[in-house]
């Protein structure tokens, strides 16, 4: 009887240090962390007394920041982003519910809310990563699919106000105070570092020791500016251009032509979609460039959601639509040969194959880190949230690859490690050990991709 | 390449890729609907805020007295006026320069936007409309 005692109080002992041992005292939050932390509560629970969204509910954490139709179906009826489909005062002229939920679109009016019927554009949702290395040009600072997102200074730190006015309302008389409250400088300021600790905080540095012939051959052309010309206006995969005998234009606008597609799939339903003339009122045709680091996994693609894959991204450079607007003429005149972007097929699919495999490195760092963390907190809660987007970050990271044919070894880590994190967020106290295994798995499969 | 056709190709380029001098990048649109004092980084830093002293139609300008001394706003085919109604909890909406009068509490953005510019052409005027007594 006593020998049993002390073998259950040896086993008490033992699970209460197998158990403390996970709980690692995390420091105190400095103030940025503080401030970054309000921030992601007001980004995924104020609604600003609208209509119930929230800045999360068109820039999903769990669905990289945006939102397309595979999401979007996933959703409830009474999900908020829905919300012209409930609220009566919103039934007509605030969304198109049809080309929500088959392409992603939202309903702008950038163009002035005098004429609701007649005066809107369908965009897409762009996500909010690396936003630290795409906003800055040496005009100021460029938000959103046109670069000119927000009101006021046109900061990230604005855009809120904007988008507040813009979805949130929850007439549409939008009245300050009455269909909305606009938000408080101090909510501003979180809400900017919330957004700016987002993802990537610098550029990468092109070219890297890429394993894998297509995405190493994708690489070249994507570098070479007498082929494939992207690192012109995409300065090693992000978002600042670098014009030959121009220097940095920083996070620069184009006008590429993309609203002169043939067959853009909103317009091939038959209902109305206005052209969008891009920057300014009116608009001067341009659109800003978004970074290519994080594209992969977060398609459609364009200001209108006009391409699905990230193959058929890379193909509308090779065709008329680009090559005959102002910035595909601009690109023909600075070239020796008055050439344009002239690929053939293994050439887009190359360069395609590079911008997976980029995407999924992102996708690996982050996961890394977000495992890492994951080993430092208290809060259970917390970590399991950390451990949530690991696992969806690993699992985009495996389509990614899937989708273009690359890398099955790196797959088959990749989805060890997605095996791991999930254990380590249903063990009551071997989750640290877990996730550093998921870690191991995480680096061997990108020691597949990169030397 | 001729030197013409290349000086013609390079302005073409330079208005394409860059438009000329930098331009304000914010939206329009929404900023309607901020009333006066309200504008995100943009308010007591970059507009001028208080209450018209003048109005002259012929010149389209007007003066607007501030704390920081008063300021000519000339009123162009470009510049927005606002009527700011939230005050009175109803939409706000497009004004014109008759509904600019002395007296009034204004928010005035000039185009260049450079802190402490005595006068310029406005970008945009935001008339607040007040509750009645």
């Amino acid at each position: 009887m006593r020998s049993r005692e002390l073998v259950s109080t040896a086993l008490v002992v033992l699970c209460a240090v197998v158990g403390l041992s996970g709980c690692k005292t995390a420091p105190p939050p400095d103030r940025q962390s503080q401030l970054i932390a309000k921030g992601r509560d007001l980004f995924f629970n104020e609604t600003f007394a609208g209509n119930g969204r929230t800045c999360g509910t068109c820039h999903p954490a769990e669905n990289n920041f945006t939102i397309d139709p595979a999401f979007i179906a996933t959703l409830p009826k009474d999900n908020p982003l829905f919300v012209a489909e409930f609220n009566p005062e919103l039934k007509e002229n605030f969304e198109n519910p049809a080309l929500m939920r088959e392409f992603g679109l939202i309903l702008e009016n950038l163009d002035g809310f005098d004429d609701l019927k007649n005066k809107f554009v369908m965009r897409g949702v762009p996500h909010t990563l690396g936003l630290r290395t795409s906003v800055q040009s040496p005009g100021g600072p460029r938000t959103g699919w046109s670069g000119d997102g927000a009101p006021g200074d046109g900061s990230l730190r604005s855009f809120a106000t904007g988008a507040v006015i813009q979805h949130f309302t929850k007439t549409l008389h939008r009245i300050p105070g009455v269909d909305f409250r606009l938000p408080t400088d101090e909510e501003l300021d979180a809400l900017e570092a919330f957004q700016l600790s987002l993802g990537r905080q610098q550029d990468l540095a092109l070219p890297l020791r890429l394993k894998g012939t297509v995405p190493k051959r994708g690489q070249e052309i994507f570098l070479d500016n007498t082929l494939g010309k992207c690192n012109i206006c995409h300065v090693n995969a992000g978002a600042t251009a670098n014009f030959p005998g121009r220097g940095s234009l920083g996070n620069a606008n184009f006008n590429t032509g993309v609203e002169d597609l043939p067959d853009q799939p909103a317009r091939l339903t038959g209902r109305r979609v206005p052209r969008d003339d891009g920057f300014r009122t009116p608009g001067d045709g341009t659109f800003n460039v978004p970074p290519l680091v994080e594209a992969a996994d977060t398609g459609p693609f364009f200001h209108n959601n006009a391409i699905e894959t990230i193959e058929g991204a890379v193909a509308f450079y090779d065709g008329e639509a680009f090559n005959n607007s102002p910035a595909g003429r601009a690109l023909a005149k600075a070239d020796p040969k008055d050439k344009g972007i002239e690929l053939d097929g293994t050439q887009i699919v190359a360069i395609a194959a590079f911008l997976r495999v980029i995407n999924v490195l992102e996708n690996i760092r982050q996961s890394i880190e977000l495992l890492e963390t994951s080993r430092a907190v208290s809060s259970s809660t917390e970590r399991a949230r950390l451990l949530a987007r690991a696992i969806r970050e690993t699992d985009d990271s495996a389509r990614v690859l899937r989708g273009g044919g690359l890398h099955a070894e790196a797959v088959a880590h990749l989805q060890e490690a997605r095996r791991l994190a999930d254990k380590a967020g249903r063990s009551a106290f071997l989750g640290r050990k877990y996730s550093e295994e998921a870690i191991r798995e995480q680096k061997k499969a990108r020691a597949f991709l990169v030397e | 390449m001729t030197i013409r056709r290349f000086v013609v190709a390079l302005v073409g380029m330079s208005a394409l890729l860059v438009g000329g001098p930098p331009a304000p990048s914010a939206q329009e649109m929404t900023e309607q609907f901020i009333p006066v004092g309200q504008s995100p980084g943009l308010s007591g830093k970059y507009t001028v805020i208080g209450k018209l002293q003048s109005v002259n139609a012929r010149e389209q300008i007007c003066s607007v007295a501030s704390t920081a001394g008063t300021v000519n706003a000339k009123i162009t085919e470009r510049t927005k006026i606002w009527l700011d109604r939230s005050l009175l909890r109803q939409p706000n909406a497009k004004g014109t320069i008759a509904d600019l009068k002395p007296g009034l509490m204004v928010e005035v953005k000039l185009e260049a936007h450079l802190r402490g510019a005595p006068s310029g052409p406005a970008e945009w005027i935001k008339v607040q409309v007040a509750a009645s007594p």
